[in-house]
């Protein structure tokens, strides 16, 4: 083999590590239609997603995932409403506003909690906060919405900020030079100059974030209580998506009615994640902003 | 008159994807002489040294027309392979860009990866050293990191590592521009010493450097020829108006 | 020139000593939840842990005795995740930095990365049952979960070693290629060895995910309880997530073993944060002393 074909074959070696996680994925799809995909003959597609009633275990069972979607949503809507201002305002504080020594603190601290472990945040909301809104609410449970909404906050954090932060650090420094010039405060700076510029990045944060929440597994199931029922209120206990296939999976027979069920839940899920996170994309591509002389 | 010839550009043009960057160029480059790029920044002299040894085509979205002659072979042509050419065409940059490795690793990385059979790679290194008048600053300190080198060190260890693959042609991008005084001199001190067994082609931006070390001096103004010539007529009787425009700093 | 009225000043800074009050207030909330989980964690963890409880096995139905199980496990996992992620994530970015040219096909695999990157813990779960427990047969093991880890983590690898690769100076490729030394040789010679520190800096992070994950392990590769240890990579282990799991919501008794469950918590946390900081001083420390 001489030195070019050599080379070439190498650069498509490459090339072919290159398609790793596009397999992966086109793996994760295959699996996922091949495993979910006969439930679709005993439920239709209809019932399955809208059906109100998921009774797995019942004779006859009942396969209607709908309790399970609205869960996921209100969990990871509340989590949005608790982690995008903490998000954002700590990204502000850390790119715009913090002493050198404090934003190095503050950095280390926001990669440490997304170090850590879901199962050990599950946790802690299941034996710290759980008994707290248990006994202050005086409520039947402590794991609810209210709790897998705080926890799951946590987790979305991170990323938000991080993601935000890149986001308003891109601005370029003319712009606030500008304003600064025209006698304009640090916080309309921030408010009318900066974030504006940034916010195509602070929408891809948020998408990318939610993203996490609805994705979530271990908090939701040890800290939403598990209630398969559209909540009434936010103290009321909710099961899902990832809680529901998480905490089946285990005992369900193989190629059973409710092992295909649960691979459905899966491609809901993941088609959902799929969705925020090819807007995340779509967002972060249309409104890219490099520089300046772009604008 | 071929003889002395060493490299043959036929009708040159050159793109950076819409962007023509060189125009119509043909130039012969003499064997065992300096040649002076010279011009206005952005007049194509640097890009012109980087067609040389294929070092433009890292670059994405460019095209060549034309021939370049280089061993009776354009160095375009589809079975050449660049990574041959360049062996023979070794190439300094305007910055020093030394590889973090030590001083003596920095010299046998070339001929060790390019399977260049070597009998002692001890004596080459000294050797190539030598050459680059850096052999006796830093022979006691081989083992140690090029990085710890001064600028002017380091350019001329770049230099002594482009001499290690034995090239044809030297290739230099402004060599001395991030340099000091003192390590300038000694650059061009170098390159007198060098023309001797290699042929040098080297892009600067000063003049008087130029009129100081090159034999022959070409000038390129919106990426065209204006003038090529012996250094001497250039510096004092130029043909063309531009040029004179340009050596006696009416622009550029 | 007109004067701008003092009063209006006042309200604009007023306004501006608002607005930084809420945003410290943030950050103050962010850091105080980290500081009081891992502080809580420690308080009631710190007396369940003890040289037995490291190095020895759960005893009476897992309410007495060690979690060192759990640990190995958790060891085996994910340095199978990484030896398997790590090779893959490299080889990936090396295309990405120094092969690619802007083109479709390179959009379409960096929006492949970014929604791997984004498909949720539980869903590698199900894969990893269906494809390498079911379809090629490895059973809940030590292999299947591995392999599932170590595509989880494929994308965060990635990234970090193209950051790192795209940190190597061009002028280092440029000096190479010039001598006629081949692309490939460059890559292997200059450019990798360059960017290794950043490569296994970022692959640290990847581990100490791989490490705290439990929902992809879940149907792959945990036990629930083993009492001997792993003899191949076609075994089932322990892990120290799912074990916590396991304790918190499904063992004997669930109140009384409480202290147990703090320690096992505390080892998790302290394994994990300890890889994170590791990652975090070795990038502080190789950024002040950076050599080009």
């Amino acid at each position: 083999m001489n030195r070019k074909t050599k080379e070439i074959f190498i650069k498509y070696i490459f090339f072919l590590f290159a398609l790793v996680a596009i397999i992966v994925l086109a793996m994760i799809v295959f699996s996922l239609f091949r495993e979910g995909m006969p439930i679709f003959k005993q439920v239709s597609v209809k019932d399955f997603l809208f059906g109100m009633e998921w009774y797995p275990t019942f004779d006859p069972p009942y396969f209607g995932i709908f309790p399970l979607i609205v869960g996921s949503f209100i969990v990871t809507i509340f989590a949005t409403l608790i982690a995008v201002p903490l998000g954002v305002l700590a990204a502000i504080y850390i790119s715009e506003i913090a002493p050198r020594s404090i934003k190095e603190v503050l950095k280390s601290v926001i990669e440490l909690l997304a170090g850590l472990p879901s199962v050990v945040l599950g946790f802690f909301g299941m034996v710290v906060i759980a008994p707290v809104l248990q006994n202050v609410f005086d409520l039947p449970t402590g794991l609810n919405i209210v709790n897998a909404s705080m926890i799951l906050a946590l987790m979305a954090i991170p990323t938000i900020s991080s993601i935000s932060e890149d986001a308003l650090y891109a601005v370029p420094q003319e712009f606030k030079e500008a304003s600064y010039a025209l006698g304009a405060t640090k916080f309309e700076t921030i408010a009318k100059v900066i974030f504006p510029a940034a916010l195509s990045g602070v929408t891809t944060a948020v998408m990318l974030g939610m993203a996490r929440a609805i994705g979530e597994t271990m908090v939701v199931l040890m800290v939403a209580g598990g209630a398969a029922a559209i909540p009434e209120s936010i103290f009321d206990s909710v099961r899902p998506m990832p809680a529901s296939i998480a905490a089946e999976m285990g005992e369900t027979p193989y190629r059973s009615l409710h092992y295909h069920a649960l691979f459905a839940t899966g491609m809901v899920l993941f088609f959902l994640t799929l969705t925020f996170n090819l807007i995340a994309d779509y967002v972060s591509n249309k409104f890219k902003q490099t520089g300046s002389a772009t604008l | 008159m071929d003889a002395d010839i060493i490299i043959r550009l036929k009708n040159v043009n050159f793109f950076y994807g819409e962007n023509q960057a060189l125009t119509n160029i043909n130039m012969n480059f003499r064997k065992n002489k300096v040649t002076a790029l010279i011009g206005p920044s952005g007049c194509g002299k640097s890009t012109l040294l980087r067609l040389l040894n294929r070092m433009n085509e890292l670059i994405d979205a460019t095209r060549v027309e034309g021939d370049i002659i280089f061993e009776d072979k354009n160095i375009y042509a589809p079975d050449v392979d660049p990574v041959e050419i360049r062996r023979k065409i070794g190439m300094v940059f305007q910055k020093p860009n030394p590889f973090p490795k030590t001083i003596y690793n920095n010299i046998s990385y070339g001929p060790k990866l390019t399977g260049v059979p070597v009998d002692d790679m001890n004596a080459l290194v000294e050797q190539s050293l030598k050459q680059a008048v850096l052999w006796d600053e830093v022979k006691d300190i081989l083992n140690k990191s090029a990085m710890n080198l001064s600028g002017g060190q380091q350019q001329r260890l770049c230099i002594a590592r482009a001499l290690a693959m034995k090239p044809d042609i030297l290739l230099m991008d402004e060599p001395t521009s991030a340099l000091d005084p003192i390590s300038t001199a000694k650059i061009e001190e170098l390159i007198e010493e060098l023309k001797k067994n290699y042929t040098i082609i080297i892009v600067t931006h000063n003049m008087q450097q130029a009129a100081r070390i090159s034999d022959e001096t070409a000038f390129f103004y919106l990426g065209n020829l204006i003038e090529y010539s012996k250094t001497e007529k250039i510096f004092t009787k130029p043909d063309v108006k531009q040029t004179e425009d340009y050596i006696t700093g009416r622009f550029g | 020139m007109h004067q701008i009225q003092a009063s209006t000043m006042k309200w604009r800074y007023l306004q501006q000593s608002l607005f930084f009050a809420l945003i410290r207030g943030a950050a103050l909330i962010i850091t105080l939840a980290l500081g009081g989980i891992i502080l809580y964690i420690i308080i009631h963890g710190i007396s369940a842990i003890s040289w037995d409880f490291i190095t020895k096995p759960p005893t009476h139905s897992m309410t007495q005795g060690g979690i060192m199980p759990a640990i190995l496990g958790t060891i085996y996992l994910t340095v199978g995740a990484i030896s398997i992620g790590l090779p893959l994530g490299v080889a990936s970015a090396i295309y990405l930095t120094e092969y690619a040219r802007q083109g479709r096909v390179i959009r379409l695999i960096r929006v492949g990365i970014n929604c791997l990157a984004g498909v949720p813990s539980v869903v590698f779960g199900l894969f990893g049952l269906a494809f390498f427990v079911i379809i090629f047969k490895f059973g809940s093991s030590i292999l299947a979960g591995s392999l599932t880890l170590g595509f989880l983590i494929l994308p965060t690898i990635i990234g970090a070693s193209e950051e790192a690769l795209k940190s190597v100076p061009k002028t280092f490729r440029e000096a190479s290629l010039a001598l006629g030394v081949s692309k490939w040789q460059t890559i292997f010679r200059i450019v990798l060895p360059n960017a290794l520190p950043g490569i296994l800096t970022g692959s640290i992070l990847g581990i100490g995910r791989a490490a705290g994950e439990t929902a992809p392990i879940m149907f792959t590769a945990a036990a629930f309880f083993t009492s001997k240890l792993p003899g191949s990579v076609f075994d089932e282990v322990m892990a120290l997530p799912y074990h916590i799991y396991v304790l918190a919501t499904a063992g004997t008794n669930i109140e009384e073993t409480r202290p147990i469950q703090y320690g096992t918590v505390l080892v998790l946390v302290a394994l994990v944060l300890g890889i994170n900081m590791i990652a975090i001083i070795i990038r502080a420390y190789m950024r002040r002393n950076k050599r080009w």
